[in-house]
């Protein structure tokens, strides 16, 4: 074995993905079918949980372009693509002596970038909704036993009458 | 913290392969030797992204292409084939100073481990933790407990509920041992030391916390 190029060009965990997606992995319980190693689809299964998984092309674009006025470092845009930091603490330990190269202003805007242009993901159901959702179909449940009795009472009577 | 790599390499052509179409048959071959292990220096390979070039060899369609060889004066069909292919893989290879997130696997005194889902060494040692910060033996066991880091008198622990933050220290590739002593840990090829002792590390639940509570002030 010998190594040509070490380095032939870093990937964003968006590409990642996509080329996995493009090999027909999924997130449905028939993976056995697709050409895709158990190996590979636990990075599928990382990244579908990370920020990358609705990420698009356009906007992985937009955001290297809207980044170029603070002169940040290739690695360093890449990071904040791949964990999409949407907060201003969360912006700091990405980039190498922040203090010094942004000022809090400028650390403010690119948290700002972050959180308009790169997709949140998606939100999960709310406690409360599911609390709500439990109550109603408790009220549906009562509803549906008094009807039950109801029915129940009107084949007593049938069964009377005939 | 994904890179391609080129890698030139012979490759022995097994004889089961030769149904197969050419291109997709070495991928096969290529996935069996590479997928899932560490390249010391280059990482983990996570998947064979093309291939460049085959060369020293062509297989004819139909025939099987044996080639017809002497070997210890009795004449026979060898099958095995030596190709000479170029090809990319998909390594995963963080750089010192990347921030990847990550879910908690273990606690214990020395530190935590934390896994990634398909790496599971990546190690803090209890040096690179925010100061001050102190491990709680959790009742009933010796070893097992949580890391609490204690600041502005309010104590944030680390438990396994959200993902982790840490900053890539060094990425180390130890030698394969020779003999590897009894009870040891399973023998790891690549391992990652990491820190979460900086603003915006360490759980994501932190700093939002610490959002909220800064916005409550003002």
């Amino acid at each position: 074995m010998k190594i040509l190029e070490a380095n032939a060009g870093p990937l964003t965990n968006f590409e990642v993905l996509e080329f996995l997606r493009s090999k027909g992995a999924a997130k449905d319980p028939t993976r056995v079918l697709a050409k895709v190693a158990p190996s590979e689809y636990k990075v599928y299964d990382y990244l579908v949980g990370s920020a990358a998984c609705n990420q698009t092309k356009e906007s992985i674009n937009e955001f290297v372009e809207k980044c170029k006025p603070y002169k940040l470092a290739k690695a360093e845009v890449l990071n904040i693509i791949n964990i999409r930091p949407a907060s201003q603490v969360g912006i700091y330990p990405f980039i190498e002596a922040c203090e010094t190269r942004l000022n809090e202003d400028e650390v403010a805007e690119l948290a700002d970038l972050v959180d308009k242009i790169l997709p949140a993901p998606p939100v999960e159901l709310k406690p409360e909704g599911i609390n709500n959702d439990i109550e109603e179909t408790e009220k549906e449940g009562q509803e549906k036993d008094n009807t039950i009795t109801e029915d129940q009472d009107v084949d007593k009577s049938q069964m009377e009458t005939s | 913290m994904f890179y391609l790599s080129r890698i030139e390499h012979t490759l022995r052509f097994p004889p089961h392969l030769l149904n197969l179409p050419l291109q997709e048959a070495i991928h096969k071959e290529l996935e069996k030797l590479f997928l899932d292990k560490v390249i010391a220096k280059l990482g983990l390979c996570i998947s064979v992204y093309d291939i460049r070039s085959i060369e020293g060899g062509f297989i004819f369609p139909n025939d099987g292409a044996a080639t017809y060889t002497k070997r210890n004066n009795l004449d026979c069909f060898t099958y095995s084939w030596r190709l000479l292919v170029v090809f990319t893989l998909v390594m995963f290879r963080p750089f010192v100073g990347e921030i990847i997130s990550a879910q908690l696997l273990k606690s214990d005194a020395d530190g935590l481990q934390l896994s990634v889902g398909f790496f599971d060494d990546i190690h803090i040692p209890d040096h690179n933790f925010p100061k001050p910060s102190r491990f709680q033996v959790e009742p009933g066991y010796s070893d097992r407990g949580r890391w609490i880091w204690d600041y502005n008198e309010q104590s944030f622990d680390i438990d396994n509920s959200d993902e982790i933050r840490f900053r890539v220290i060094s990425v180390s590739y130890p030698p394969i041992p020779l003999e590897q002593p009894k009870e040891s840990k399973p023998f790891a090829p690549m391992v990652i030391t990491g820190s979460i002792d900086d603003d915006g590390l360490g759980p994501v639940s932190w700093w939002t916390e610490a959002n909220v509570v800064e916005d409550e002030a003002t």
